[in-house]
């Protein structure tokens, strides 16, 4: 960075939506060819930035510089033309087109009307050489991993001459090395000049990749800091604004003492998982580690009974269960899906309806009517559990933050009589703030004899939460840990294959 | 683009097994004769079917096509009944008047934003009773179906070598509808908005404006349908085209448009007509009853769909089995 020219300027910029002010006064800039983060708690007015610069919504106040001259951002085609371009938490690219289709959708070359699939073709290679940035151009993007999309995404915003990209949450479904894949050419752009607006909850990566680094709070900016003040404990302050204590690992041994609650044995499932057996204790928490693909979260879904396994056995509490979710949830089962938006809970339906949702079972009937009141009540023992905010139970869950939607998925299986909880990624884009809760509810889950299952990619969060670690990789087990003594890099190694056990065998 | 490939393979495998099955059991199956009446039959579907493949590529779909063959035939017959228009210009008519009949659909969709099958449910009741009201009455104020004798108008209805010209038009529009389906931005739009309207949305593609362009290709294409089929017949009734809707989506499906949208093509919609041509025609020669044709086909959308379903899940299975690493294909981006 020793050339400092500013490449985008935000001055003064308020907004307020009703009434309510969502960002006072910010004002940040970021040079070319830096990779900028943009840190602050859910609600710190992140995201209503980014749309102001992106077009979605208009400012009250303020200017937007580019390149020292003032622009007007009024729709998404303006900041493209502008050169700023976002990558999204969910993709946007066509799945049944290719990817030389994609990269230049809205800009195809024609010659008399006809689409010249020569004259494309060459452009994206083109842009491909100019950045190394190679996927194959002619394959359909439905068939390439969620890593190789991004990869397009990016030439997307490439092709468009982006001088800014702006990457909301880029990693939260890349698996460690793809993350890693990431930051490396997050961090060949920045070298060409692209400078890089980084937004994402895991804070490690953010330290990692991030040149400078902006906190919001409350929609004030709270701090601009250099990259040689970057530091964990500082921005979660900052960010936070009270010091959270970092008891993190309590080497609480529980194992030795409890019983066995769920026995695994030999389950295989063709071409995802095979024949992986263990045991887990009534109040552990057992972590499941391995590279997206490992087969982990299809294990955890046959475990649930939603996916049919070819062969082996679950054993729970000395009963062999079947493939039957509503007699495994009768039995005491929970399960907090990956994808929470899609199998965690029903967006349009209220929080009470959510939370009751799998407990019909055991709320009071009136003839075939449901008793509204002990649904009610049952609702708002979640919310007061969970501290689900707003505590509205009329309130249809989509309306809610992530991190409370998410403890609506947690709500309505912590106010049933819970033995084992099964977890898969629950605090993907969640603030900082509620994943600590969230931690807190699976220790108290644990504390009050159930058994969780967890899996997730973020480490840290493997070994806050974790007494044990089962490390998968290519749908076997590979290896265990005990928490205590293990660190990230130990899991990591395991997980990715860098042990030389397995070196050999491709 | 394999995999649409493969799935053509399907619907080509289906039709071959629908000829050697009624070839086998009927020898007047396979004459001449009977196969250019075959390929008759199919260019009216077909031919429709082409603007309707657009329809559901966009995750669409247009029911109204039935009544709007109707409206257009009917239209048509009027201005040959009571005016002495060239028959060019009635023709230019009847297309203009189907183009119009799809932009209400696009209209309704794109900007009144109703869901594709509500908006196409309630014009296929309005063209419909336009027809009735447009139909060509007696003195006395009866439906009268009035046999067209213009000669330059049945002109239409011939044929060269035993080739009709409806055939001849069903192939021409085929190409030229997969051309733009596969070499326009209008046909990459198609399918963007039908595979992801919200990415589609981001990527700057008005899909109000593509969604029309859908149902006016649809429109076109029910008026053409219209106008031969009504040569065919040599005179326009009210009741024309019933059901005909039913046919066109059972034959594009069958060709592997997915109603989810963003697959298939109007190739795979011209294979799927020729089998359900094939189909009914090979029931009619075993004498089998209409009601089970009817049967038969419902039971191949349904067939047909499920078929669609398990075969995407097995396709993505398959190839995400195959797809490499992210770190072995994409070569990173610096060293």
């Amino acid at each position: 960075m020793s050339s400092r020219i500013v490449a985008l300027r935000m001055e003064h910029i308020d907004k307020s939506f009703a009434g309510i002010p969502v960002l006072k006064d910010v004002s940040f800039e970021i040079y070319k060819g830096e990779v900028h983060a943009l840190m602050g708690e859910n609600g710190a007015g992140k995201s209503t930035l980014i749309k102001i610069l992106t077009g979605i919504y208009s400012k009250d106040n303020g200017r937007i510089l580019l390149n020292g001259q003032e622009v007007k951002i009024t729709s998404r085609t303006d900041a493209k033309r502008n050169g700023i371009s976002v990558i999204y938490q969910e993709l946007s690219l066509i799945p049944t087109l290719s990817v030389t289709q994609n990269i230049l959708l809205g800009d195809e070359i024609c010659k008399k009307g006809i689409v010249d699939g020569k004259a494309m073709r060459k452009r994206v290679m083109e842009i491909m050489d100019t950045y190394s940035l190679h996927v194959n151009p002619d394959a359909i993007v439905e068939t390439l991993s969620i890593a190789q999309r991004q990869m397009v995404e990016i030439l997307k915003a490439l092709a468009f001459q982006s001088s800014v990209i702006i990457m909301d949450e880029p990693t939260s479904s890349l698996s460690t090395s793809e993350t890693e894949l990431l930051l490396k050419i997050i961090r060949s752009l920045s070298r060409q000049g692209v400078s890089i607006l980084y937004i994402s909850h895991r804070l490690e990566e953010v330290y990692e990749v991030s040149d400078r680094l902006t906190v919001l709070k409350d929609g004030v900016k709270v701090a601009v800091l250099e990259k040689e003040e970057i530091e964990p404990k500082k921005v979660i302050e900052l960010m936070i604004g009270k010091g959270i204590d970092e008891t993190v690992v309590e080497a609480e041994m529980r194992k030795s003492c409890q019983p066995v609650v769920l026995e695994l044995k030999n389950l295989s499932k063709k071409d995802v998982f095979e024949d992986v057996s263990f045991s887990a204790h009534r109040g552990e928490v057992l972590g499941i580690s391995g590279l997206v693909g490992s087969g982990r979260t299809e294990l955890l879904r046959c475990i649930y009974g939603i996916d049919r396994l070819d062969n082996g056995q679950v054993i729970f509490e000395g009963q062999v269960m079947k493939s039957n979710v509503s007699h495994n949830i009768r039995e005491g089962f929970g399960f907090v899906p990956e994808d929470r938006r899609k199998q965690g809970f029903v967006p349009m339906l209220s929080v009470c309806k959510n939370i009751a949702l799998v407990s019909y079972d055991n709320i009071k009937r009136r003839g075939p009517f449901v008793a509204g009141k002990e649904e009610m009540s049952l609702s708002r023992q979640g919310i007061e559990k969970l501290d689900i905010r707003p505590n509205n139970p009329h309130l249809p869950v989509g309306n809610l933050s992530g991190g409370n939607q998410q403890k609506v998925v947690l709500g309505k299986w912590m106010v049933r009589d819970l033995k084992l909880l099964l977890i898969d990624e629950p605090t993907v884009g969640i603030d900082v703030g509620v994943k600590e809760e969230l931690y807190k509810f699976i220790e108290a889950l644990a504390a009050g004899g159930s058994t969780v299952l967890i899996v997730t990619s973020d480490l840290k969060e493997l070994l806050r939460v974790s007494h044990r670690i089962i490390v998968m990789r290519k749908g076997k087990i590979f290896k265990e840990f005990n928490t205590g003594s293990v660190t990230q890099e130990n899991v990591l190694e395991a997980a990715s294959g860098i042990e030389k056990e397995c070196a050999a065998d491709e | 683009m394999k995999q649409d490939t493969i799935r053509k393979f399907v619907s080509l495998g289906l039709l071959l097994i629908l000829l050697v099955v009624f070839s086998l059991t009927s020898e007047y199956f396979l004459t001449p004769a009977n196969i250019f009446t075959l390929l008759r039959e199919a260019s009216i579907i077909g031919i429709v079917s082409i603007g309707v493949t657009f329809c559901i590529i966009t995750a669409g779909t247009d029911f109204s096509t039935g009544a709007n063959v109707a409206l257009v035939s009917m239209i048509c017959a009027n201005f040959l009944y009571y005016t002495g228009l060239p028959v060019f210009i009635v023709l230019l008519i009847g297309v203009l008047s189907g183009a119009a009949a799809g932009c209400v659909n696009g209209f309704l969709v794109a900007r009144l934003r109703l869901p594709d099958f509500i908006a196409t449910l309630s014009t296929q009741g309005v063209f419909r009773g336009l027809t009735f009201v447009f139909a060509i009455r007696s003195a006395t104020g009866v439906i009268s179906n009035k046999v067209i004798t213009n000669p330059d108008f049945l002109l239409l209805n011939g044929d060269i070598g035993g080739l009709y010209y409806s055939t001849i038009a069903f192939f021409v529009l085929a190409v030229i509808g997969q051309l733009v389906l596969k070499r326009t931005k209008l046909g990459t739009y198609t399918y963007a908005v039908g595979a992801d309207r919200k990415a589609s949305e981001f990527s700057g593609i008005n899909i109000g404006r593509v969604k029309i362009a859908a149902f006016l290709i649809s429109g076109i294409c029910s008026a053409v349908g219209g106008i031969f089929l009504f040569a065919k017949l040599g005179s326009a009734i009210p009741d024309l085209g019933i059901g005909l809707e039913f046919d066109v989506i059972a034959a594009v499906v069958v060709g592997g448009c997915a109603f989810s949208g963003g697959r298939g093509d109007v190739f795979g919609s011209v294979l799927g007509s020729v089998f359900l041509v094939v189909l009914v025609n090979g029931l009619y020669k075993l004498q089998m009853h209409v009601s089970y044709q009817l049967i038969i086909k419902g039971a191949i959308i349904i067939l047909m769909t499920i078929f669609d379903s398990v075969y995407m899940d097995l396709m993505s299975k398959y190839s995400r089995g195959k797809s490499p690493r992210a770190g072995e294909a994409v070569s990173g981006g610096a060293q």
